[in-house]
C-alpha cells in the first residue's frame, strides 16, 4: 500500500536510556518502524557530559566526549544522527556545529581524539527526534498511522527548555518551531487523536540538573508546571525531555508535602502517546515505567493479544 | 555577600574572560538591557542576575564573579541566550565561568560542583553515567551524616524508580573501549592545560 522508502538514522540513545528515561527509548524504538524509520545505534557510545560535565571536566574534555561519538557515528554511516534526549542533543549538536564552524575547536578536538586513533573530519547532521518527526516524517504521516485514536485524553504539552532552546529556530536546528510558544508537541497530541489543553508553562523551566541535586531551590518551579496542568483539567502531562519527565514526576510527593497540594499528575513522553495511538500495547509503550500510572492512557492502550 | 567596598578589582579580567571563555568574545556587545535577568526563572535566587554579572566582569570584579552563586544556580534553560537582543551566548559564558571557578577553588562545597564531580567520575571511569552511583557519590560528598540523611530522604523515590525499572542494581553500565575514552580525555586535559596563550 505505502511505498515510502525507509529513512535511516544513526541513533544516540544516551545514558538516560539505560535508566531514568528507559521508557522514552523503548517507546521511540517502538514507534520508529511504524513511521518507516530505521535506527542504528552508535556503537559503544559514551556519555555526552549532560549539563554538568563541563564544570568538573573542563570545556575541551567535555567536547571530546561528543567528538568520540561523532567519530564513531561517521565511521558507521553518513546518515544523520538522531537522539531523543534534550541534553544529548544540546551537547552533540552543539559540539558538531562548533567543529564545523570553528577551525581551532576542530583541530583541538581531533588532537584529543588522536590519542585513541580516532578522527572526526566529517559533515554529519545531529538532529532532535522531534525535529525529525516534524520535518522528515511529517504530521500527516503520523496522523495516518493512528489506529487507536486517543479519544477524550486531555494532554498538557510541556516542552521544557533544552529541546527547543537554543537550537529549534536555527538553520542547523531545522527551524521547526519557536522558543517561547512551540506548537509541535500539541500537534503531536492532536495527531494522535488527543486533546491538547491550553497550557501556559509550556516552556517553563523544571530546574534541570539543579532540581536533581538541590530540589529545595527549584520545587516551586515544578509546582507551577504541575498546577497549571491540574487546573486545565489535563489527564496527563506529555513532554519530550528525560530530565523534565523525571523532575516533574518524581517530585510531586515532595511538592504535596511542602505546599499542601494533592497532585498525582502522570507525566508521559509524546512517544508513549504515539505508541498507544499507533495501536501498540501498553508494554511496547512502556506505560509500566511511569512512576505515576497514566490510568486513562493505560485504559486506551490495546491489551496484548487484542 | 561581598559588598562593593570589599571587592578587589582586576582590570585585565574582562579581557581575560573574552579571550579564554567560549562565547565571551561577544561580551563587549552587551548593552545592559536586562532582558537576560528578566527572563531568568531562578534570578531571584541568584546573588546577581546575568546582566549584573556581566557588569561585574567589565568592572574587573574577578573574585566576586567567580564566587557568585549565579554560576551554580543557573539551570541552563537558555532563555537569556535566545532572548538577548545582542546575540550574546550568556548560558555558554556562565558555563565557562563555572569551570574556571571550580578549577581555581571558588566553588567550595557548592552542590553543583559536587554533583559535577560525581558525574564526571562515573563517565570517565565507565564511559557512561550510572544515575544510582552518581547520586550516592554526590550525597556522600558532603560527609557521611549528610549522605545517610539524603539517602534516607530520597529512598522512596529510589524504590519507585527501581520498581519502574528506571534504576538498576547490578554492575554499572560500561562502554567497551574505556581505555580509548580515557586516553582521549587525558589528552584533552593536556591540550587545555597548554592554555590559550600559546595560540592553540
Ligand atoms: S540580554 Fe544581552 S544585551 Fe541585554 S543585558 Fe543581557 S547579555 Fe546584555
Ligand atoms: S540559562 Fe541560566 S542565567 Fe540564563 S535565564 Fe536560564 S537560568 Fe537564568
Amino acid at each position: 500500500m505505502r511505498e515510502t522508502p525507509k529513512k535511516r538514522y544513526t541513533y544516540y540513545p544516551g545514558c538516560s536510556s539505560l535508566g531514568s528515561a528507559a521508557h522514552l527509548d523503548k517507546s521511540l524504538r517502538a514507534i520508529a518502524p511504524e513511521l518507516d524509520v530505521e535506527l542504528e545505534d552508535i556503537e559503544d557510545w559514551n556519555c555526552c557530559g549532560a549539563s554538568v560535565g563541563h564544570v568538573e571536566g573542563g570545556a575541551l574534555p567535555n567536547m571530546a566526549l561528543s567528538g568520540r561519538n561523532l567519530a564513531q557515528a561517521a565511521s558507521q554511516a553518513p546518515d544523520d544522527i538522531v537522539t531523543g534526549c534534550a541534553s544529548c542533543y544540546l551537547n552533540t549538536h552543539g559540539v558538531n556545529e562548533k567543529i564545523k564552524t570553528d577551525i581551532r575547536a576542530r583541530r583541538r578536538v581531533n588532537e584529543a581524539l588522536g590519542a585513541a586513533d580516532l578522527c572526526y573530519d566529517d559533515d554529519l547532521q545531529v538532529r532532535h527526534a522531534c525535529e525529525v518527526l516534524v520535518n522528515d516524517v511529517g504530521l500527516d504521516v503520523i496522523r495516518d498511522r493512528v489506529r487507536n485514536p486517543l479519544d477524550g485524553l486531555e494532554v498538557a504539552g510541556y516542552v521544557g527548555c533544552q529541546t527547543v532552546r537554543p537550537f529549534a529556530d536555527t538553520d542547523s536546528g531545522g527551524r521547526y518551531d519557536t522558543y517561547d510558544d512551540p506548537a509541535f508537541l500539541d500537534n503531536f497530541a492532536a495527531a494522535c487523536g488527543a486533546e491538547p489543553v491550553a497550557y501556559d508553562p509550556k516552556t517553563a523551566c523544571c530546574g534541570g540538573s539543579v532540581s536533581v541535586h538541590s530540589p529545595d531551590k527549584t520545587l516551586h518551579l515544578i509546582k507551577e508546571i504541575v498546577a497549571a496542568a491540574h487546573d486545565s483539567g489535563a489527564d496527563v502531562i506529555a513532554t519530550p525531555c528525560p530530565l523534565c519527565q523525571q523532575n516533574v514526576e518524581m517530585y510531586q510527593a515532595a511538592i504535596n508535602k511542602r505546599f499542601g497540594t494533592d497532585f498525582h499528575m502522570p507525566v508521559v513522553f509524546y512517544s508513549q502517546l504515539m505508541a498507544v495511538a499507533f495501536g501498540l500495547d501498553g508494554t511496547a509503550a512502556a506505560l509500566d515505567q511511569n512512576m505515576i500510572p497514566p490510568a486513562k492512557l493505560v485504559d486506551l492502550a490495546k491489551k496484548p493479544n487484542e | 555577600m561581598a559588598g562593593a567596598e570589599t571587592a578587589t578589582y582586576d582590570l585585565g579580567f574582562a579581557k581575560w574572560v573574552a579571550g579564554n571563555i567560549s562565547g565571551a568574545d561577544k561580551l563587549s556587545m552587551c548593552m545592559q538591557c536586562g532582558m537576560c535577568s528578566g527572563s531568568c526563572p531562578i534570578g531571584t535566587q541568584m546573588d546577581h542576575g546575568p546582566r549584573k554579572l556581566i557588569m561585574m566582569i567589565r568592572a574587573g570584579m574577578r573574585d566576586a564573579v567567580l564566587s557568585a552563586n549565579t554560576l551554580w544556580n543557573c539551570t541552563q534553560c537558555y532563555n537569556c541566550t535566545v532572548r538577548c537582543p545582542r546575540g550574546i551566548p550568556v548560558t555558554e559564558i556562565l558555563q565557562g565561568l563555572a569551570t574556571v571557578a571550580v578549577a581555581e577553588g571558588h566553588a567550595g562545597g557548592e552542590p553543583t560542583a559536587r554533583f559535577s564531580e560525581a558525574f564526571w567520575w562515573s563517565l570517565a571511569k565507565f564511559g557512561r553515567t550510572d544515575e544510582r552511583l552518581v547520586t550516592s557519590r554526590f550525597y556522600f560528598s558532603a560527609g557521611l551524616a549528610e549522605g545517610v540523611r539524603k539517602s534516607r530522604e530520597n529512598l522512596a523515590i529510589a524504590l519507585r524508580m527501581i520498581k519502574a525499572r528506571r534504576m538498576h542494581l547490578g554492575a554499572p553500565h560500561k562502554i567497551k573501549r574505556r581505555k580509548n575514552l580515557q586516553a582521549i580525555l587525558a589528552k584533552a586535559r593536556e591540550i587545555e592545560a597548554r592554555g590559550a596563550g600559546e595560540g592553540d
